[in-house]
């Protein structure tokens, strides 16, 4: 990548460094606004927005605003230190997107967004005091904080007839905690607010703590359903700042992993959503779907979620010619069974009638919120880390078709994963057959970083892109990494598109979503 | 006279001994349709038997109401189950098997159920209440239309009476089908079934009947599940033995009862089949077309009526 091919997207005089594919430059406090802007009307996604602390009192802050090319494969990074000085202006007015990452690094490094709307504490909840920013480098990571009582302020409202229903955070089901507060009217959502956090592991911090070796078994934990996805995002951004190649092989074995976990995922998210809506065939025959994937991940890796397959240089599992010659066998068979559980589902009126003109997201909703995956392919937005930031083999097997829909319903969202399940199940049959020979791995033992770099991540998990960004210090230790699962972005579209549905159907639209709240508190 | 005795024994304590198969049966179909092996069918005993052996525990918000709803609620379905000609036509043991005695009997229990879901005051219970509510003020118009079609064509309205006259054999094939129709649908929703509600869900949002009775415990959530379980037979026994006559035991005779003992469980077991078949292959309504389900049987019941003159 040279300066040349992105001089469009850079403001004059800025002094670009480059690093692979990221190009990243300082930008003073007062143009950062007006540069995201210009970033965005180009095409450019705001990803990320993450905070690094380069020494607090003396060397300030730095928050770094990440910004994909789609297609090109090009970061660009924007950059403003904070010296003297704990605050930054707000994007958030001008990018909606922004408004959880900036509250996010509003509470854990205690640095104000000026012009921000809504300054309320975001995943550390009411018992832990204000005072005490987390992420800073100031604070112990093994630091009991003390137990304080603050009030937790819910949006109001108020109207005759107009009432609130707490649910949470511990459901009937089993799932993760979370804690939805309905303001109702009858049996129409007027107002749906999420509060999430429960599950907040202080995983980023634990970051800067654990051993090379350890950090990629904690970036599988993020989100446990997508632990290969993260693991993967993480590892490409350690061999993108060691200049590690990794073996042809392992870049096939890692598509194939990849879309083993989507496909169960989808599965089991196909089924469930049946489920919700006492469909129960369709339901019974999801899950049964997903087992079979389950055990086929099993039998392959030792781990029903492919954890410990994903390292750093490769992948530690590999597939042996028979078992290959099976799993290819094994798909056409799954192939022909999904095809006729979906052919009776299509054909159910009392489900289409539920699933369709449910939970309906409007493309403009899912643009300003910054979508992504499913929930942002059923409306229509072609974005697929896939295509656009291509990364292990995916560009070598031609896959540059993105699934979308139009209608941004349940339904929509429904198609999307059921034409997805398809593409994944080509993609291994091709990885299959097209799979190189040679190692598997490389040894990263002596590895070095590079020096005052930034390193990025990006990997199409099932639920839509996850990003790992990574900062070195000025003698090539990892400073700071910051993982991000889709669910971040997702959540508020929940609430957005509850609002205007009636009670009952909730469950299903959040089920349509199905994102997670792990991976969202990290 | 032993015979008698037996009989009367047999009519009150058919419903509450029985029901819970019923859901057992039910729910073993389910699982069989879903690939699943399935509990028992003898597994609702068990859990009524373990709930009784529970502790309870009740919000200090609680009054009365909430405390006695499950009695009377379990009491309303012995009493209707006694009043309603199971197998035997002739052994109207209460002397209240008057149709309208019988709806609003079980009103009263519908009345108190909904009661006890708003009384602790949970957001749930108040949920339930509303859209018990709302279905049991749709269906009950369904509900005395029906029975009343049957009524006319036999002319009484005696249950009793009305199950020794057959229907079909006085040509009044057209307005009892309709008639039939209607009461299945109001089946449906009173016994919290599909496409009204999902008996098996554990989303809290989604539920009817069993968001009304999310708060009770130990005890009276037995009592609780053992009257929903009553109410589904009471209403088999109804739509079985109102519109298909045949097999009840017509005199004291050990011969017939036992016969028409059979006759009633096979009948039972035929429309258990129907309502897992139902509950497995298609989905729940949406909340807001359920009224619409509830009008359709009206309006089935009405035509029915006027077909008869």
């Amino acid at each position: 990548m040279t300066i040349e091919n992105i001089q469009q997207y850079l403001p004059k005089n800025a002094k670009v460094e480059i690093c692979d594919n990221i190009a990243f430059f300082e930008v003073s406090a007062f143009e950062i606004k007006e540069i995201a802007v210009d970033l965005q009307a180009k095409g450019a996604i705001m990803n990320l927005i993450s905070a690094t602390d380069e020494g607090g009192g003396q060397g300030g802050f730095n928050i770094w605003y990440v910004f994909g090319l789609p297609k090109k494969n090009i970061f660009i990074i924007p950059f403003i230190r904070l010296q003297h000085t704990t605050e930054f202006p707000s994007l958030t007015p001008a990018i909606h997107s922004a408004c959880n990452f900036e509250k996010k690094i509003h509470t854990f490094f205690g640095l104000t967004p000026v012009g921000h709307p809504d300054l309320r504490p975001i995943l550390l909840h009411e018992n832990w005091p204000v005072d005490v920013f987390p992420l800073r480098k100031d604070f112990d990571w093994q630091t009991k904080t003390k137990d304080v009582q603050r009030p937790y302020l819910f949006q109001k409202v108020e109207g005759e007839g107009v009432y609130e229903i707490p649910v949470g955070p511990i459901h009937a089901g089993i799932i993760e905690p979370g804690h939805f507060r309905f303001s109702v009217a009858g049996e129409e959502i007027l107002l749906l607010e999420a509060k999430l956090g429960f599950v907040h592991k202080g995983s980023e911090k634990l970051f800067e703590v654990l051993g090379l070796g350890d950090k990629v078994r904690l970036s599988e934990k993020i989100s446990g359903d997508s632990s290969f996805s993260h693991s993967l995002a993480f590892c490409q951004a350690v061999e993108q700042l060691s200049g590690v190649t990794v073996p042809e092989r392992a870049l096939y074995l890692r598509v194939i992993y990849a879309e083993l976990e989507r496909l169960a995922n989808h599965f089991g998210d196909i089924g469930a959503i049946m489920i919700d809506t006492g469909f129960n065939f369709g339901g019974a025959n999801g899950a049964r779907l997903r087992e079979i994937i389950m055990q086929i991940n099993e039998r392959l890796t030792g781990s029903r979620f492919l954890r410990g397959a994903g390292a750093i240089g490769g992948v530690l599992k590999d597939i042996n010619a028979k078992e290959a010659v099976a799993l290819g066998r094994h798909l056409e068979k799954i192939r022909k069974d999904f095809l006729e559980v979906i052919a009776i589902a299509e054909n159910s009126t009392s489900l289409l009638n539920r699933l369709t003109d449910t939970g309906v997201l409007l493309a403009k909703t899912a643009q300003d919120y910054g979508a992504l995956g499913v929930a942002a392919r059923a409306v229509g937005i072609i974005f697929d880390a896939r295509v656009d930031f291509p990364y292990a083999a995916y560009a070598k097997l031609d896959f540059n078709t993105v699934e979308t829909e139009s209608d941004g319903d349940v339904y929509g969202r429904f198609k999307v994963r059921i034409k997805e399940s398809f593409a994944s199940i080509n993609l291994i049959k091709n990885a299959l057959t097209k799979l190189p020979k040679g190692p598997v791995h490389v040894n990263i033992e002596n590895v070095v970083f590079k020096k005052n770099a930034l390193a990025l991540g990006v990997v199409e998990g099932w639920r839509g892109q996850i990003i790992y960004f990574i900062t070195t210090d000025a003698s090539g230790n990892i400073n700071k990494v910051t993982p991000c699962d889709p669910s971040f972005l997702n959540w508020p579209l929940v609430s957005e598109v509850g609002a205007g549905n009636v009670v009952p159907d909730f469950p299903l639209i959040n089920k349509s979503f199905n994102l997670s709240y792990s991976g969202n508190d990290v | 006279m032993e015979i008698d005795i037996i009989v009367w024994i047999l009519q009150i304590i058919l419903v509450p001994v029985t029901a819970p198969l019923c859901v057992g049966i039910i729910r073993k179909i389910k699982a069989k349709l879903q690939n699943r092996r399935g509990a028992g069918i003898f597994q609702p005993y068990r859990d009524l038997w373990k709930l009784f052996h529970k502790d309870e525990v009740i919000s200090k918000d609680a009054s009365w109401i909430f405390r006695c709803a499950p009695y009377i609620v379990f009491t309303v379905t012995i009493v209707v189950g006694a009043s309603i000609p199971l197998f035997a036509s002739y052994s109207d043991v209460t002397g209240s098997g008057n149709l309208l005695v019988i709806i609003y009997t079980l009103a009263i229990g519908t009345f108190f159920l909904a009661l006890a879901g708003i009384d602790i005051g949970g957001a749930f219970g108040g949920f339930g209440s509303s859209r018990e509510m709302t279905m049991a003020a749709l269906a009950e118009g369904g509900f005395i239309f029906s029975l009343l079609t049957v009524g006319i064509i036999s002319g009484s309205t005696d249950l009793f009476a009305i199950s020794q006259n057959g229907l079909i054999q006085q040509g009044y094939l057209l307005p009892s089908t309709l008639a039939f129709l209607g009461l299945c649908i109001v089946l449906l929703a009173e016994t919290a079934r599909f496409p009204f509600d999902n008996p098996a869900t554990h989303l809290e949002l989604t539920m009817i009947h069993e968001a009304m009775i999310l708060e009770y415990s130990g005890k009276k959530l037995a009592l609780m599940e053992w009257a929903s379980a009553n109410k589904l037979l009471i209403f088999i026994a109804l739509a079985s033995n109102l519109f298909f006559p045949f097999g009840l035991a017509q005199h004291a005779d050990s011969g017939a009862v036992l016969v028409a003992l059979a006759v009633f469980a096979v009948k039972t077991i035929i429309f258990c089949l129907v309502i897992a078949l139902l509950e497995s292959f298609i989905a729940k309504f949406r909340f807001f077309r359920l009224p619409d389900l509830l009008m359709i049987a009206f309006i089935f019941n009405v035509v029915a009526i006027i077909l008869i003159h």
